[in-house]
């Protein structure tokens, strides 16, 4: 992200005149103008720290300055069918930042798996894996999920499943998966279009399962590819701006509370405070103060927080501008400040993975 | 001695820190100091456990005396449950003479119409504290060991700490046969819970220094006990602001030691208010918000929050009225007055 610049409120009005109106961001994929282009770079420019809003998110192009031209709705969006995307929901993923793997093929995943399952033997021989005591056959999976892109520029996502046979157990017994971690890209051709051929764009890193398999996966991937990870943070701006967008999307069955967990820790006794607001309740407030369609900006995001800690400082008198924002949860997926993301929603699974793609993209650059 | 009486053993003697589980056996009184000083109490616990076991067999321990054991650990390490305070009612003020064998009686004869199988342990405690554990079954099968209530009840005040078990239906029937027991004739539930059992019996037994309302402000020279920098070039800016904030604080939370909870939960249904000029929600209905406090000690760390300068001086009396109130769980509604500003807690 672009890293310590302060956000600039943007202009209301105005913006719109000599040049397409409204929802002109839910056009059909590749018609983009040249005019828009050049609009479209124009307003960027001018105001920092917007995110679009289409179907239903869109481009963060107001987090990095680059060109936000792409069309927004992710076209696998519609073919990403729920049942296939279940396992990934509801499950807490660490986020990793992955720069681009250097001379990796779709093509040899099932040879990738031999090699990584090689490894962890080897590390385990070593002594350096994993569970004391615990003797465990590890078997490596590696697939591809093609349906889990943003557009065709996209690699499509890739999956890393270990699961394990106690030795005790009979040959053709149930393996448990112990550890999943899978790469994607969701609308990162911003990083795409500028890395030479024989790399592959990945920069999003998910894993779920304990740490003593994940350095030994990364090391792998690491030695092999030529590529390194990073643990990404969410900053409490970015945290923000998920709250807001995520209270505004729709949801059918009942909505779970919209939750921002603020930190206190410098104090004699450190201090949590937990805040929930009805879903409803929460919605109502940001469809009143999100004005322009189609485009969501700090401003709103600013003035949707600010009546948040006010409400809450008409009861307590406590500034919760002063505490940290480290957590938020709402129907559609909770983040956190550790870089840790659950998933709520099939629905919108796409549209996290494009925002989280976005973030993983400026810590790399 | 049943097997399952020596598996209970085994794993309550598993619970007890290593240094601690010599004190606590003697404490329990059902093996010899002979027998005691055959067990290497250095060993690893599994071992110590299963040579405690052992020595039951030979003592032909039973489960009610193996129900002791589990009393004496609770009550050395309450702070492991999280306990709700209970307040009974009385019709009338005679002061009754408290009889302690009426009560154990009366208790467990109204538990055991109810319920063929339960285990139920009495031990009395200093400052007239009964501990009761109650084992519960259901009338085909044996008691569960594992998932006790407790009950702490002080004979000489209304108040009961109940930390129940997972097994809440057995609640109502614990409730009823305290109260039939005591000779009070109703009881409810306080909005007060907390791991802290002493901090309970502080608030409610009012044991903590409390705030009192100053109508004169404290003369300056009483409390200038900061000392002074003895460089005079660093100058404290804002002094007075300071201390008004060091001051105010102090008269709402008081001088002594806040008791000690663990969190503070609040179910707002009040307003949403704001400036007209910013054109957002202005809907008739309540605002729903559910807020948590939590901390290893909530109320110090209130304490220290307008002076790190995270909250106006005075904090809000929702805040500090919780031990005068008696309660961490709150609903909050507007008042219907001229005032609307002033919250109403039922």
């Amino acid at each position: 992200m672009a890293a310590g610049a302060a956000p600039r409120p943007a202009r209301r009005g105005g913006r719109r005149e000599g040049g397409s109106n409204g929802p002109r961001r839910e056009a059909a994929p590749g018609l983009v103008s040249v005019m828009e282009s050049v609009e479209a770079v124009a307003r960027t420019l001018l105001s920092f720290g917007r995110l679009s809003r289409g179907l239903p998110f869109g481009r963060a192009h107001g987090l990095s300055s680059r060109d936000p031209l792409l069309p927004l709705a992710p076209r696998s969006q519609e073919n990403a069918d729920p049942q296939r995307t279940a396992f990934l929901l509801r499950k807490q993923w660490t986020l990793y930042s992955v720069t681009p793997l250097y001379r990796f093929s779709n093509a040899h995943l099932r040879d990738y798996a031999r090699l990584l399952s090689a490894f962890i033997a080897a590390e385990k021989q070593k002594g350096l894996a994993v569970e004391v005591g615990v003797e465990l056959d590890i078997k490596v999976a590696v697939s591809s999920l093609p349906y889990l892109k943003g557009s065709d520029q996209d690699q499509a996502a890739i999956l890393v499943q270990l699961s394990s046979r106690s030795p005790a157990s009979p040959k053709n017994s149930e393996e448990k998966l112990i550890w999943s971690g899978w790469f994607c890209c969701v609308s990162g051709d911003n990083l795409s279009k500028n890395v030479p051929e024989d790399f592959t764009c990945l920069p999003l890193f998910l894993v779920n399962g304990a740490e003593c398999y994940t350095s030994i996966v990364g090391s792998w991937f690491q030695k092999t590819f030529d590529c390194s990870f990073r643990r990404l943070a969410i900053s409490p701006l970015i945290l923000s701006w998920m709250a807001a967008m995520w209270t505004g999307c729709k949801v059918d069955k009942t909505a779970s509370a919209m939750e921002l967990v603020f930190s206190v820790p410098c104090l004699p006794q450190p201090l949590d405070i937990s805040y929930a607001i009805h879903p409803e309740d929460a919605k109502a407030l940001w469809d009143t103060v999100q004005k322009t369609p189609g485009e969501i900006i700090q401003e709103e995001v600013d003035v949707f927080m600010d009546c948040l800690y006010s409400h809450f400082h008409r009861h307590f008198r406590i500034h919760l501008s002063a505490t940290k924002l480290v957590k938020v949860s709402t129907a559609i997926a909770s983040a956190h400040c550790d870089g840790i993301i659950k998933f709520l929603q099939s629905q919108y699974l796409t549209g996290v993975l494009m925002l989280l793609t976005e973030l993983a993209i400026s810590q790399i650059e | 001695m049943d097997e399952t009486v020596a598996e209970y053993i085994r794993r309550t003697v598993l619970k007890i820190p290593r240094d601690e589980i010599k004190t606590m056996l003697e404490k329990w009184g059902l093996l010899s100091e002979t027998q005691l000083q055959t067990i290497n109490f250095r060993q690893i616990k599994e071992s110590i456990s299963q040579d405690v076991v052992q020595l039951c067999e030979e003592n032909s321990v039973d489960i009610k005396q193996a129900a002791v054991l589990d009393i004496i650990y609770n009550h050395v390490y309450p702070n492991k449950r999280v306990w709700c305070v209970y307040q009974m009612k009385k019709t009338g003020e005679e002061a009754e003479f408290f009889d302690l064998t009426d009560f154990k009686k009366k208790f467990k004869g109204r538990l055991r119409s109810a319920l063929k199988n339960v285990t139920i342990n009495f031990r009395e405690y200093e400052d007239n504290a009964i501990w009761i554990r109650i084992a519960w079954g259901t009338p085909y099968t044996k008691p569960n060991q594992y998932k006790p209530s407790y009950v702490v009840y002080h004979s000489q005040t209304p108040y009961v700490f109940i930390s129940a078990s997972v097994l809440k239906s057995n609640l109502p029937l614990l409730c009823q046969a305290l109260v039939l027991a005591s000779n009070y004739h109703d009881i409810r539930e306080m909005e007060l819970r907390s791991h802290s059992l002493n901090s309970l019996k502080d608030i409610v037994f009012k044991r903590y220094s409390q705030n009192f309302q100053t109508h004169y402000p404290r003369p300056l020279q009483e409390r200038n006990v900061a000392p002074k920098s003895a460089d005079l070039r660093i100058i404290q800016e804002n002094r007075n602001e300071k201390e008004r904030i060091e001051r105010v604080n102090r008269e709402v939370f008081g001088d002594g030691p806040q008791p000690k909870l663990e969190f503070a939960q609040y179910k707002l249904e009040t307003m949403f208010k704001s400036d007209p000029q910013m054109d957002v929600l202005d809907k008739k209905e309540p605002f729903r918000c559910l807020v948590k406090f939590s901390s290893p000690h909530l109320l110090e760390s209130l304490k220290s929050l307008a002076p790190a300068g995270m909250a106006d001086a005075p904090i809000s009396p929702l805040l500090t009225c919780i031990p005068q109130k008696a309660r961490n769980y709150f609903k909050i509604r507007e008042k219907k007055h001229f005032f609307p500003e002033s919250f109403v807690s039922p």
